[in-house]
């Protein structure tokens, strides 16, 4: 039995138990979306600045709040849902209580130019590390109401509908949102001196 | 340019960066920008921060890879395990209760069809439950789900494979 085939049958059956026996399956069903969705939920936390173990234990709380709950949704789209507004939630009590985007531009740098084949010439480096800095700080110090839509918009790719959806916002707010983050970013790296 | 003018092309910058105006408008912006060295500062800006964002936000990304979430590398490794489990389940049911069917012929005091069906759905759920709880077994923080979850199979599916694996599972941890 291909490995399809037996993700039908196993899809079907969940789908037919579930229609027999109300919300039976839903628990493990809600497992399962989880782990399917698992990356999608890590880029958002990557996206808030966490560092990865508190993005380990972010999406650890979330399973295990997720299971608690695995009889209140009535379909897929519910739970997952569900999942991003609770992970967006927590990513954002971590950013209240500064702990976001605390690795220094640096240090990003480092890392990045070790895997360039060809690195920049030490002048560039310093502005680039200037300007790199300049975003962090700005990123970290950004309200959490306009980082989770600027995250959501730039980094995960929904659209605004789906943000909106997720931050229990109307359209227009979103978008008023992302644009304010926006022009506070380009400001703070041209008000800084920095020829962008 | 004029401050006022500015103000009134403001709003339109991050769209018209982000390629989102109607070209009308679009046209509008380039005809102020041709003259305005602030804004177009501005619109430099805004490229350049976004591009700059992207890099700590796949850099963080990139280490958030790094490291193992329990549940997530759980997850991964056993999710076609529990596929398989799940066919598995069925397919020794299935086979069992056909043979039973084909030598009795039906209403022989062989499961009916629909009592087949009922079963196969039953040890699917089962199935499915079982590799749901798997994922969480051996993390102290969900002992009590795990074991509310293996109770639960075993009252609600008691003549599944899975049932019969959990009554195991207990038995080795007595
Ligand atoms: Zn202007």
């Amino acid at each position: 039995m291909g490995a399809v085939c037996v993700d039908e049958v196993s899809k079907d059956c969940a789908a037919r138990a579930e229609q027999r026996t109300g919300h039976r399956a839903s628990q493990s069903n809600l497992l399962g979306v989880f782990s399917a969705e698992l990356g999608r939920l890590k880029r958002i936390a990557a996206g808030m600045g966490l560092s990865s173990a508190d993005c380990e234990d972010v999406l650890q709380d979330v399973s295990v709040q997720a299971l608690k709950r695995a009889a209140e949704f009535q379909s897929r789209a519910d739970c997952l849902r569900w999942l991003t507004t609770v992970t967006v939630n927590r990513c954002l009590m971590e950013h209240r209580r500064q702990r976001t985007f605390r690795r220094r531009a640096p240090e990003i740098l480092r890392r990045r130019s070790a895997a360039e084949t060809h690195p920049k010439p030490i002048e560039e480096w310093a502005i680039a590390a200037e300007e790199l800095e300049i975003v962090r700080e700005t990123l970290r110090q950004l309200d959490g109401h306009l980082l989770a839509p600027m995250v959501l918009s730039y980094f995960c790719e929904l659209d605004s509908r789906g943000i909106a959806e997720i931050l229990n916002l109307n359209q227009s707010t979103v978008r008023g949102r992302l644009r304010e983050a926006r022009m506070i970013l380009a400001r703070r790296l041209t008000q800084r001196g920095v020829e962008p | 340019m004029s401050d006022r003018s500015c103000e009134e092309i403001a709003g339109l910058l991050v769209d018209y960066a982000d390629g989102q105006l109607s070209p009308e408008d679009s046209g509008k912006v380039a005809e102020h920008l041709a003259g305005c060295a602030a804004c177009r500062a501005i619109v430099k800006g805004l490229h350049k921060s976004l591009e700059l964002s992207n890099i700590i936000w796949q850099d963080n990304l990139e280490q958030a890879q790094n490291l193992p979430i329990p549940i997530a590398q759980t997850a991964a490794k056993r999710h076609w395990a529990g596929y398989a489990a799940v066919a598995a389940a069925i397919l020794v049911f299935v086979t069992a209760s056909v043979v039973r069917y084909l030598v009795r012929g039906p209403g022989e005091h062989g499961p009916s069809l629909a009592e087949i069906e009922r079963r196969v759905i039953d040890e699917g759920t089962a199935a499915k439950l079982l590799a749901a709880a798997e994922l969480l077994a051996g993390k102290s923080y969900a002992n009590g789900l795990v074991k509310s979850q293996y109770r639960y199979i075993v009252d609600n599916y008691p003549h599944t494979q899975a049932a019969a694996k959990v009554k195991t599972l207990i038995q080795g941890d007595t």
